[in-house]
C-alpha cells in the first residue's frame, strides 16, 4: 500500500490564482458559489471526471492551481452549458472551464495526447498561419499528435470521402496574410 | 427676523452614531463650522445623541445656555425626530423649536469621500440653522381612536390575532377571502418538531373564532376599499355570493348528498387537486363556518339554469340555498387593522428539470401533506398517482428557493417540513427516504434535535442540489422508476438514485395579488414583494402606515410558532393604541388664511383625504385639521397662495434653501 500525504498546507496553494481567475470578465460570480453541486448533477460528462465541476470551482477559489490545471475535468467539459443554465447563483461555469483550459495550455500542463488541447493549439496555429481552417489537414494533424494508429482505423471513411471529393490534403490560404499577422500582433500587444 | 421674539439662541449637535456617521463625516469640523454661524449659541459633537446622556445634554444646555432652538444632525427623522422633540420639550421648549438634519441615510451611508461628505454635512446643517429660526411653537392634536379592529386573513396569524383582541374585549372583524378560515395550516397533517396534529391544535381555535361574541367572521369576503387614518379607518368589505344563506345553513350537508352529480367530479382545491368534490361542497370537515358553498363554475343550475335542484329539495324548510344571491357590501369603521394575508407556495412547474406536471409521481410537499392526512383524499394511505406503494422516496429541498433564477431567499420552513414529511412518509410506507439538501437549517427550539431524530430513524441525507429527475433508465434497477441525478457533495461523487416517488419542497412566495393588497392598505414592499415592516428589528409588526400592522407569512417566510408570536405582537400593538384612547397628530397640517382666500374651490377636489370643505357663509375654503395628513397638495395648488402648512411655511422652506445655497 502506497501511502501519500493528502492534507493541504497553505504552501500548497498558489495564492492569488483564484482571485486572478475571478477577475476575468464572466468569471466573477465564482465568488457566490455555495457548493450545492447542481453543476455536477446536470453535467453529462461528470460520469468520467476526476474532480466534479463543483470541486473544480472550490479548488479554483482556494488557489489549488496545480490540482485544477492538471485535472481531467477541464478537458472533459464539452461546453454544453447545462451547468451554466442551471446554476442557482448564475455562475458561468463553462466560461470558467475555458479560462482554466487556457491557463493550462499557457502553463504547458495539459495532457499531451488528449485531443482537445491539441486540437485547440493546432486550430490556432493554422488560423494564424493561413487565415483559414482546412479540415482535413487539421484532422490529420490531430490524429498524428494524439493517436497515429487510430487514424489507420478510419481508413474506410477516408476512402469514401476521397471518392466523393471531400478529402483534400491541400491547405487553403487567404490572400494578404501579412495584414492578418499585423492584426494578430496588434491584438497581442493590446492583451 | 423674529423681531417680536427674544434673541435667537440655537443649540447645534452633531452625532457620530458610533462609526456610522463619524467614519465618513468629520464631525468635529461640522461642529466647528456651525459654531461660527450667526445665532448659534453653542455647537457640539457627541458619540450617540439618542442615548440618555445625549438627550440629557440637550435638556441641560437649554436650561444653562438659554437655548430657544435646537438642531440635531444625525440619522433619519423617522427614527429619532420623536426622541429629540421629546428632549427639547423636557428641556422646557416647545418641541417644534427642534429641527433634525439627516446626515446618515442622506450622507455618510451613501458617500465614500470623507471631505465631500463633510462639506455636504456642513451645507445641510447650515440649511437647518437658517430654517429653525423661523420655526413656531405648535401644538400636538389628539384624535380619538375607534376601538374596533379589522383583521384581514383568516390563517393561523389572523385567527390568533383576532382571538387575542376579542378576548381583551375588543370588537373584531375577521375577513377571509376563502370559504373557510384556517389558511395553509388547515391543510397540514402534523406540525414540526413536536408532530402535533395540525387540525387538533388549529380547529378548536377556528371554532372559537366562529363562536366568539366579539368576532364578526366574514368568510368568502374581501376588503375592497380603505379610507381614513389611524384611529378612524373606513373600510368597505365585499361579500362574494356563496349561494347559501349562512344563517340558515346548519351544515347538515344533505344538499351535498342530494346533488344531481352522484359522484364527486371536480378538482378539490383543498386537497390540492388530489381528490374530487361536487359543485356544492364544504372544503373540509372542520371548516369554519360550518356552511356549504356552491361553486358557480361547476353548478349545473348556475351554469345552465337547467337542473332538478335536488339540493333545494333536500334543504327543504331551512331554505338555505339561494341561487339569486349577489355580491353585497358592508362599510365598517375601525381604528386599527392587522394585515395577515399569508403567502403562496412556489409553482414547481417553474423548475422543469424536476418534472413536476410531467411525471405523475412527482409531488409538491403540500400535496403530500394531504396525502398522508387521515382526512385527505386517500384517507392517509400513501399511494402514488399511478397506484403504487412507494418503496423509495426522494425529497428535494430548496425548490424555488435560494436560486437567482426563481427566488433568492431561503424559505425557512422547508428543511423542517421536509424532515417532518420524511418521518411521516417513513411511518406510513416504511420506504427508504432520501433528503437532498444544500444546507440543513434548523434554527428553532427542538429543531436540531428533530434532525438528530431523523438520522436515528435511518432517513438518508445527501448534500447536493438535484440536477434532474428523469424516467430515462440507464441501469436495470432504474427501469420503471424516477431517477434522481445529484452530486453527493460530501462524498464527491455524482450519483443516480432511482426512487418511486419524488417530493418537491417548494418554497414560499408573496401572494399573487400582494401588490394590490399593498396599495389597498398603503403598505410598502421589499424588492421581493413581501410586506415591509417599519423596522426589521425594533418595529417588526408595524408598517409605515400608522395603525396598520402585519403578521405572518405576508411579511416573509416563517413557521407557525413565529407566525403566532407575531400575530400576538400585532394584536398587542393594536391594543396599546386602542387602550391609550387617542393618537397624537403631527401638527404639519395646512390651514387657510380666510382673508386671502378667493373662494375659487380649486383645492377642494385635489385633497386626497377630502379634508377641505367650502364654507358657504363666508365663501372660503376650510380645512378639517383632523383629516389633513399634511401632504401639501392644496398649498401648492392655491392660486392666491392663501393656504399655509405648518412646519412648511414659505419662510421656513425658503430659508432652508437659502442655507443650502449659502454654503459653498
Amino acid at each position: 500500500m502506497n501511502i501519500t500525504r493528502t492534507i493541504k498546507y497553505e504552501a500548497d496553494r498558489v495564492k492569488g490564482f483564484g482571485d486572478e481567475v475571478m477577475k476575468v470578465p464572466g468569471c466573477e460570480k465564482l465568488k457566490d458559489c455555495i457548493q450545492c453541486g447542481t453543476c455536477s448533477g446536470v453535467c453529462p460528462l461528470s460520469v468520467y471526471m476526476d474532480y466534479t465541476p463543483r470541486q473544480v470551482m472550490e479548488l479554483t477559489r482556494f488557489d489549488f492551481k496545480k490540482e485544477v490545471l492538471s485535472s481531467k475535468t477541464i478537458w472533459l467539459c464539452a461546453s454544453c452549458y447545462a451547468c451554466t443554465c442551471e446554476c442557482p447563483r448564475e455562475i458561468r461555469i463553462t466560461d470558467i472551464m475555458y479560462e482554466l483550459k487556457q491557463r493550462a495550455i499557457h502553463e504547458g500542463v495539459y495532457p499531451r495526447k488528449f485531443p482537445i488541447p491539441v486540437l485547440a493549439q493546432e486550430f490556432e496555429k493554422m488560423v494564424t498561419a493561413n487565415g483559414r481552417i482546412s479540415e482535413m489537414p487539421l484532422v490529420m494533424k490531430l490524429f498524428m499528435k494524439t493517436d497515429p494508429l487510430g487514424a489507420m482505423g478510419n481508413w474506410q471513411m477516408g476512402l469514401d470521402l476521397m471518392k466523393t471529393g471531400r478529402f483534400s490534403l491541400a491547405s487553403e490560404k487567404i490572400n494578404n496574410r501579412e495584414q492578418l499577422a499585423k492584426m494578430f500582433a496588434a491584438a497581442e500587444e493590446k492583451a | 427676523m423674529n423681531s417680536n421674539r427674544e434673541e435667537l439662541r440655537i443649540g447645534f449637535y452633531v452625532c457620530h452614531c458610533g462609526h456610522n456617521i463619524a467614519a465618513t463625516v468629520d464631525c468635529a469640523e461640522v461642529a466647528r463650522y456651525v459654531g461660527t454661524l450667526p445665532h448659534v449659541a453653542l455647537s457640539r459633537e457627541y458619540k450617540y445623541m439618542c442615548s440618555d446622556p445625549g438627550q440629557e445634554l440637550i435638556q441641560q444646555d437649554i436650561r444653562e445656555h438659554k437655548l430657544n432652538r435646537v438642531v440635531v444632525a444625525s440619522c433619519s427623522p423617522l427614527l429619532h425626530e420623536h426622541t429629540f422633540r421629546g428632549a427639547t420639550e423636557a428641556g422646557g421648549l416647545n418641541p417644534f423649536y427642534f429641527h433634525m438634519v439627516n446626515i446618515r441615510e442622506h450622507n455618510s451611508w451613501v458617500h465614500t469621500d470623507r471631505k465631500e461628505a463633510t462639506e455636504k454635512a456642513k451645507a445641510l446643517a447650515q440649511a437647518a440653522i437658517e430654517r429653525v429660526a423661523h420655526h413656531k411653537a405648535l401644538e400636538v392634536k389628539r384624535v380619538k381612536i375607534h376601538a374596533d379592529v379589522l383583521v384581514v386573513g383568516g390563517g393561523i396569524a389572523g385567527i390568533h390575532a383576532a382571538m387575542t383582541m376579542a378576548n381583551a374585549g375588543k370588537k373584531v372583524y375577521l375577513v377571509e377571502r376563502e370559504p373557510t378560515i384556517g389558511g395553509h395550516m388547515a391543510k397540514f397533517d402534523k406540525t414540526f418538531p413536536t408532530l402535533d396534529c395540525a387540525a387538533c391544535i388549529l380547529t378548536p381555535k377556528m371554532s372559537e373564532v366562529g363562536n366568539h361574541p366579539n368576532i364578526t367572521l366574514w368568510t368568502y369576503s374581501e376588503v375592497t376599499k380603505v379610507d381614513g387614518y389611524v384611529g378612524n379607518y373606513k373600510v368597505t368589505v365585499k361579500h362574494k355570493p356563496r349561494y347559501i344563506v349562512e344563517d340558515a345553513c346548519v351544515g347538515c350537508m344533505e344538499c351535498i348528498d342530494a346533488c344531481v352529480y352522484k359522484t364527486p367530479k371536480f378538482e378539490d382545491e383543498f386537497n390540492e387537486g388530489l381528490g374530487k368534490r361536487k359543485p356544492v361542497f364544504i372544503p373540509f370537515p372542520q371548516a369554519t363556518p360550518q356552511v356549504v358553498i356552491i361553486d358557480p363554475e361547476t353548478c349545473l343550475n348556475l351554469k345552465t339554469g337547467k337542473c332538478k335542484k335536488t339540493c333545494v329539495e333536500a334543504c327543504a324548510d331551512r331554505m338555505a340555498i339561494d341561487f339569486t344571491q349577489q355580491e353585497t357590501f358592508d362599510e365598517i369603521e375601525v381604528g386599527t387593522m392587522i394585515v395577515a394575508t399569508g403567502f403562496k407556495t412556489f409553482d414547481a412547474k417553474r423548475v422543469p428539470a424536476y418534472g413536476y406536471g410531467v411525471y405523475p409521481n412527482v409531488y409538491t410537499a403540500l400535496e403530500v401533506e394531504r396525502l398522508v392526512n387521515a382526512s385527505g383524499p386517500t384517507g392517509g394511505e400513501v399511494i402514488t398517482r399511478d397506484g403504487r406503494h412507494p418503496k423509495s422516496i426522494g425529497i428535494i429541498h430548496c425548490v424555488g428557493s435560494r436560486d437567482k433564477k426563481t427566488n433568492v431567499w431561503c424559505s425557512r420552513v422547508c428543511c423542517m417540513y421536509s424532515m417532518k414529511l420524511a418521518l411521516l412518509l417513513k411511518e406510513h410506507t416504511g420506504a427508504e427516504i432520501y433528503n437532498f439538501y444544500i444546507d440543513i437549517r434548523t434554527p428553532g427550539k427542538g429543531y436540531e434535535e428533530f434532525y438528530n431524530k431523523l438520522l436515528d430513524e435511518g432517513v438518508h441525507f445527501i448534500r447536493g442540489r438535484v440536477g434532474e429527475v428523469t424516467d430515462w433508465a440507464m441501469t436495470p434497477e432504474e427501469e420503471g422508476k424516477l431517477t434522481i441525478r445529484v452530486e453527493d457533495t460530501l462524498a464527491g461523487y455524482v450519483r443516480r438514485i432511482p426512487v418511486d416517488m419524488v417530493v418537491l419542497a417548494t418554497g414560499l412566495e408573496p401572494q399573487q395579488d400582494a401588490q394590490d393588497v399593498r396599495r389597498l392598505f398603503n403598505l410598502s414592499c421589499g424588492g421581493e414583494g413581501w410586506f415591509l415592516e417599519r423596522h426589521p428589528k425594533l418595529a417588526p409588526v408595524s408598517t409605515f402606515t400608522d395603525g396598520i400592522f402585519i403578521a405572518g407569512g405576508c411579511q416573509g417566510p416563517r413557521d407557525i410558532p413565529d407566525t403566532v408570536a407575531q400575530a400576538g405582537a400585532a394584536a398587542a400593538e393594536c391594543l396599546a393604541l386602542i387602550d391609550k384612547g387617542y393618537v397624537e397628530q403631527e401638527p404639519n397640517t395646512a390651514f387657510v388664511l380666510a382673508e386671502e382666500c378667493s373662494g375659487c374651490k380649486s383645492c377642494i377636489p385635489l385633497c386626497p383625504y377630502t379634508a377641505i370643505a367650502f364654507d358657504e357663509s363666508s365663501k372660503v375654503a376650510v380645512i378639517n385639521e383632523a383629516l389633513c395628513k399634511g401632504c401639501g397638495t392644496c398649498v401648492a395648488s392655491c392660486p392666491s397662495g392663501s393656504i399655509v402648512q405648518n412646519l412648511f411655511e414659505d419662510d421656513e422652506v425658503f430659508s432652508e434653501i437659502k442655507g443650502v445655497l449659502a454654503y459653498d
